[in-house]
């Protein structure tokens, strides 16, 4: 044992002069560089990070920046009209979305029109919802486990599911084919009440209740009931108590489940484009589906980038509010007490109201959508309109589609499609999320870090639609290495996989933050490389992480129309793109036919995920 | 049965972060059983996990047997696998999706170690370490002390030449703790392994190492086995750092002339020390003697004088604080010392129990 502080350097290089070539000798330097090559190559965390870095700059972040400059640089079929080069500068569409005369259809109408439908929305979701939050993490309901898992199954089914069922029941000669259920009921209902504003508002505000529901009944439930005790010892009135005490406690939950609101109301596509379409009336998704679709490159890049826009300020606000928010949650749970109000004789019609708000928001949507399926004329309940043929049936009399949905091609293909589309975007998000945890956590150098977890959020800014149209602009042409893609699955397999980012990056990061580094340690320290560590030690303890990160956006990614409506053509058609298509073709039965299966798929995989993992409703919630 | 040298090891966190060690110098012996020992933050785990490979110096050479494990100078660095280094976890580290059978064996799997060889391997490691019964079960389903034999059979199962422990006792009770001591004492009579290990514990550090190596703010302050650390310590930190009760310091400054340093200067003057180098003396509670003397008694032994303020059984001894003209000093007495609050006592200490310091706080041999 000695303590030597003073070992000779000359010393030192003749030990090793067997290891190395010693007749020309680099320079310090060069061997520093070897050694932290050496120690970064027991360690390929970094690489990995940069790499996934490369992927996600490549899948996320140029899409984004290449519409932002595409709203602004001349297209090739505007040269003539901006009298500019291709590729030039350009405020034309800007000014065309924004000032132009054309700008208030194209523009200012949708704004107001999505702002009119948001608005309505949120307070119709908070009138709804508010209440039953209360009734289901407050008091002593009957039926209430029952009720919080019913009241939420609007938000697990499609929105535009609904848009199609209220179609079913009350569309009118404005737009043609089958006939809703009102008109055989021999009522023809006005415009107003079949299409536009009012049918969107409310049915967006059944979609996103569960929103209220969750974040308000959370709240309530993590609300210490002695704050209120205090307060009423105090002398305070129960309405002073809801007033001062309640109230502010409770507002971050409130404008965030309206923030919430807002922005998926923003970037839904569907129900505007069923339930709107027949009257004209356009939202700023569906004005931006219309500039897309008739090739209008600059207009929707510029009407993306507004979309774009709002959604990234309401998210914003919601991040800070949520930050906010658990400020207050760490004061008022130490000790929480929470106490069941007895419903007393409130209770029969507080039951009423549930279960009337469960009726009219999926009760009676998914039976119409159901029954019309083996209705001849939808509505009309004689014994002899009865049909399975729309399911099963052979020579109907229907130009396109003359078989039962189950016997056509067409529907197996979107099926298989969606199946395994979805399925290996999820996949591939799921693992990707994993690594990109596994990156974030682990990677030497923080900045890496913060770069990779930002970028990966970066799509939860941008709604689905927008996401869509940053696709064509970057994947429209060839981009090396990959060639042109669209029309191809894989342009959609990778948008969905892009999209689904936001939620499995976070669960990727959260799970690894819990793992810790020791395990890994230990496996390096026994002889495990890098390669055998990830596959032996990481990816078997996180298992029940990943299969939630698979599932999760599987879900998500089967009900998503905004995003791949505009990337799909009729030979990749999912089984959302397939059923509006023949929405569109106005054949209601077969339409409503898709959507049902499509419901048992989605509704069947929640409850899956919900029985097998601890991820619920409410992980899922922040991802699209 | 390596010896392992640490060669002028730096190591900071980021280009120009503060170096957590300066410039460390060592040599561990084959066969030797030493203690890094230090304060949380001292770089004592970095020390360890630097030599496990898990961390690397941004300066220095580490060698194994006198070969060059990492040498920055020369662009050598062993990845940690394929150092055969033995590493215990602090928090164990056992892989939770494995049973115990498979985490004692996944380092002969990896090795490719034949089926029957790696089966009577693991048997015969997880039979010596009392858990054979628990092979199937997962590490979820036994308790804290099961689980460190878990960790050690995993390491032991593949023989490493060296064995590295962080915090070896420090998440046992007191029970486990003796059981584990003489557990890890029979591993290294029976091996003969190098063992390095970490700890804050004093208690650890006496009661297991051969050698201990006392650490603080990255830098060695002094190297030897636990009397020697005890009772010779290199210097006032040492002296501070160990021992059950903090030793009572007595600081000769210029201005301080305290009643304490009274009598210090009167004890240096009855021993014949000369007193112009020393600048403070630490005396430590257990060696100071208590008792009521006569005057002469007193004046034989160079006694202090003070009042009690309290006495503290711990069981099976007595801290006894006493107060001298408002400075406050430690005793322990190992019998009933049969003083109470408000009675007066001297107190003395012998020659070989006083330690000395210098200026720069070293020790003065005496």
């Amino acid at each position: 044992m000695r303590k030597d502080k003073n070992i000779n350097r000359s010393d030192a290089m003749t030990l090793q002069t067997d290891s190395s070539e010693d007749t020309q000798r680099p320079q310090p330097a060069t061997k520093r560089l070897s050694y932290l090559l050496r120690v970064n190559s027991a360690d390929p965390t970094l690489m990995l990070a940069l790499l996934l870095l490369v992927v996600f700059g490549y899948l996320i972040l140029a899409p984004v920046v290449l519409l932002l400059i595409d709203a602004v640089t001349v297209h090739f079929a505007d040269i003539a009209r901006t009298k500019q080069d291709l590729g030039d500068l350009t405020f034309y569409y800007l000014n065309r979305v924004l000032v132009s005369p054309i700008s208030r259809d194209l523009f200012w109408w949708p704004l107001a029109h999505t702002a009119i439908i948001s608005v309505a929305a949120i307070v119709i979701s908070f009138l709804v919802g508010a209440p039953i939050g209360w009734l289901l993490s407050r008091t002593d309901l009957i039926g209430k486990k029952w009720f919080s898992t019913a009241l939420l199954l609007p938000y697990m089914l499609p929105s535009w599911t609904f848009a199609l069922a209220w179609l079913t029941l009350f569309k009118n000669r404005t737009t043609g084919g089958q006939p809703g259920w009102m008109e055989t009921f021999g009522f023809n209902p006005p415009d107003w009440l079949a299409y536009g504003a009012l049918p969107i508002s409310l049915i967006l505000a059944l979609h996103y209740a569960p929103f209220v529901i969750l974040l308000f009944g959370n709240a309530l439930k993590q609300f210490d009931t002695q704050l209120e005790d205090s307060a009423r010892s105090l002398g305070a009135s129960p309405a002073t108590v809801a007033r001062r005490i309640i109230l502010p406690l409770m507002m971050p939950s409130l404008v965030s489940a309206a923030t919430l609101i807002f922005a998926k109301c923003l970037g839904d596509f569907g129900v505007a484009y069923v339930l709107g379409a027949p009257v004209g009336f356009d939202v700023l998704a569906t004005s931006l589906f219309r500039a897309i679709s008739t090739s209008q490159a600059g207009a929707s890049a510029v009407l993306a980038g507004v979309i774009v826009l709002l959604g990234t300020i309401s998210i914003i606000i919601d991040m800070r509010l949520l930050k906010e928010a658990k400020r207050f949650v760490t004061i008022g749970s130490k000790g929480a007490m929470v106490r069941q109000t007895p419903l007393g004789k409130w209770q029969a019609p507080a039951f009423a109201w549930a279960l009337l708000v469960f009726i009219i928001s999926a009760g009676i949507p998914l039976l119409a959508l159901t029954l019309t399926t083996v209705m001849r004329v939808p509505g009309s309940f004689s014994l002899d309109n009865f049909t399975l043929d729309y399911w099963i049936g052979t020579d109907l009399g229907t130009t396109a589609l003359r078989q039962g949905i189950l016997l056509t091609g067409e529907f197996w293909l979107a099926l298989w499609n969606t199946v395994w589309m979805v399925g290996l975007a999820a996949i591939g998000a799921g693992v990707l999320g994993l690594l990109v945890g596994y990156a974030v956590v682990r990677s030497p150098f923080a900045s890496v870090s913060v770069a990779l977890r930002q970028i990966t959020f970066l799509p939860y800014l941008v709604p689905g639609i927008a996401f869509a149209a940053a696709y064509l602009s970057m994947f429209a042409v060839a981009r090396p290495p990959l060639p042109a893609l669209y029309g191809t699955p894989i342009i959609l397999v990778l948008a969905i996989l892009a999209d689904q980012m936001p939620f499995a990056s976070r669960a990727g990061i959260s799970s690894m933050m819990q793992l810790g580094r020791e395990p890994e340690e230990a496996g390096q320290i026994v002889g495990a490389g890098w390669f055998r560590r990830m596959r032996s030690i990481v990816l078997p303890i996180q298992r029940n992480a990943l299969v939630s990160a698979i599932l999760l956006p599987f879900i998500s990614g089967i009900k998503g129309l905004s995003l791949v409506v505009v990337l799909a053509v009729p030979g990749t058609d999912l089984l959302t793109t397939y059923a509006i298509r023949l929405v569109d073709y106005g054949y209601s039965q077969a339409a409503n036919a898709v959507v049902v299966m499509l419901c048992v798929v989605a509704f069947t995989g929640t409850m899956l995920v919900q029985k097998i993992g601890k991820a619920n409703l409410s992980d899922g919630m922040g991802s699209k | 049965m390596s010896s392992i040298t640490l060669e002028n090891i730096r190591k900071s966190y980021g280009r120009s972060g503060p170096a957590a060690i300066a410039n460390l110098s060592m040599e561990i012996g084959a066969s030797e059983f030493l203690c890094l020992l230090g304060p949380s933050g001292c770089g004592k785990t970095t020390t360890l996990r630097m030599i496990a490979g898990l961390e690397h110096p941004t300066d220095g050479r580490i060698l194994v047997d006198g070969k060059p494990i990492v040498s920055v100078a020369d662009g050598i660095f062993t990845v940690p696998e394929k150092r055969n280094m033995g590493l215990v976890f602090q928090n164990y580290a056992l892989w939770p999706h494995m049973t115990i059978r498979d985490n004692v064996a996944f380092g002969l799997t990896l090795r490719k170690t034949p089926d029957a060889e790696r089966d009577a391997i693991v048997n015969q490691v997880m039979t010596k370490l009392g858990i054979a019964k628990y092979a199937d079960r997962y590490p979820a389903q036994l308790s804290g002390g099961q689980q460190q034999r878990v960790a050690l059979a995993r390491m032991l199962a593949l023989k490493p030449s060296v064995i590295l422990l962080d915090e070896p006792l420090s998440n046992l009770d007191a029970k486990l703790r003796l059981e584990m001591r003489a557990e890890l004492k029979r591993i290294h009579a029976e091996a003969g392994s190098t063992i390095v290990f970490v700890t804050h514990d004093q208690w650890e550090a006496m009661t297991l190492a051969t050698t201990i190596a006392v650490m603080s703010e990255g830098e060695l302050q002094q190297v030897g086995t636990p009397d020697d650390i005890y009772e010779r310590p290199a210097n006032r930190f040492v002296a501070e750092f160990v021992g059950s009760l903090p030793i009572n310091i007595i600081n000769r400054g210029a201005v301080e002339t305290g009643p304490l340093v009274a009598w210090l200067d009167q004890v240096l003057t009855h021993f014949d020390i000369d007193a112009a180098p020393v600048a403070s003396a630490g005396i430590r509670p257990e060696a100071t003697r208590l008792g009521r003397l006569s005057e002469d008694e007193a004046a034989r032994c160079a006694a202090g004088y003070g009042s009690v303020v309290d006495v503290v059984p711990t069981g099976g001894s007595w801290i006894v604080e006493i107060d001298v003209q408002r400075t406050r000093f430690f005793a322990i007495a190992t019998e009933n010392p049969r003083l109470s609050a408000g009675d007066t006592t001297h107190f003395w200490v012998e020659r070989q129990h006083l330690h000395l310091f210098d200026r720069e706080k070293q020790r003065i041999a005496l």
